[in-house]
């Protein structure tokens, strides 16, 4: 079986990097793009742990070769079928090697403690009081998304909405340069109300961002 | 609404938590198998178009099948 990692440039170096599998990494080329594997005998199951050690993996890589992660636990049975699939989409994964290259994914949480409180109060209510409190979680949600988007335009390229059970989630396509600056901004901002908090990870390779299997099709 | 801040996230935890997110739920999609096993026990195999997400995803994308059908 085969575990893919990312795709690459058709000419990125071959890393000198074990995975999962403590097998060494391999790169498979096509013409225009390449993509990252590793032969292993057995599956890779997908619990925390693994998933942690598959995106610091990633991370390591994206330190030397700019890439696009290709989702855990992607695995095809055999190298023709890997070529195959790099065959099928390599056009469109050039492209977007392109546009991203130089950039970082980056994501923001923020939290207010009341929005927590309201939902946790509303189960006991009457329907009528339930929906009007819900409605009212999800307008400040939206006006939050609106708030920080507005704040990381400076910086951001591209930025998209993740699914969040508390607050807001939203992660923010990034020039490697303006990292610091962006996570300066958002605390800032965090410090200007004492009853929210934000905090920023990253940068992380460009998980969000790559181009989807309807794109990569056309 | 409460005067005090809410509890400090840790940025570890935060970023742990933001990594394993995004592994799991960002990525490259491909085709691939999948076999689907208990306690070791290989049960179902499934040579489809692979789509691995977290279940939250999972359940937005059948709510907005269902607004759009």
């Amino acid at each position: 079986m085969m575990l893919l990692y990312a795709v690459v440039p058709a000419d990125a170096t071959a890393p000198e990097t074990r995975g999962l599998a403590g097998q060494p990494l391999e790169i498979i080329r096509g013409t225009l793009a390449a993509v990252l594997v590793e032969e292993s005998s057995e599956r890779v199951s997908a619990t925390g742990d693994e998933s942690r050690a598959f995106g610091e993996i990633l991370c390591d890589l994206a330190t030397t070769t700019f890439l696009l992660p290709i989702r855990f636990p992607t695995m095809l049975p055999t190298r023709s079928a890997v070529l195959a699939e790099l065959e099928a989409n390599e056009a469109a994964w050039r492209g977007r090697l392109t546009e991203l290259d130089g950039l970082s994914e980056v994501v923001i949480r923020a939290e207010w403690p009341e929005a927590d409180q309201e939902l946790d109060s509303v189960s006991p209510s009457p329907g009528t009081t339930y929906l009007m409190n819900r409605a009212a979680v999800i307008h400040r949600r939206e006006a939050s998304v609106a708030e920080i988007s507005e704040l990381v335009r400076p910086w951001a390229r591209e930025i998209k909405v993740l699914p969040s059970q508390q607050g807001v989630r939203i992660a923010c396509l990034v020039p490697h340069a303006d990292v610091p600056q962006l996570k300066d901004a958002v605390s800032i901002w965090q410090q200007a109300a004492n009853d929210r908090q934000a905090v920023v990870s990253g940068p992380w390779p460009v998980f969000t961002f790559v181009v989807d299997q309807e794109a990569g099709s056309r | 609404m409460s005067d005090a801040p809410p509890e400090r996230w840790s940025d570890t935890q935060v970023a742990l938590v933001d990594l394993i997110d995004r592994v799991i739920g960002g990525g490259v999609v491909l085709a691939g198998d999948v076999v689907l096993g208990v306690a070791g026990v290989d049960l179902v195999y499934l040579g489809l178009r692979l789509v691995v997400a977290p279940a939250h995803e999972v359940e937005q994308s059948i709510a907005l099948g269902r607004r759009s059908a």
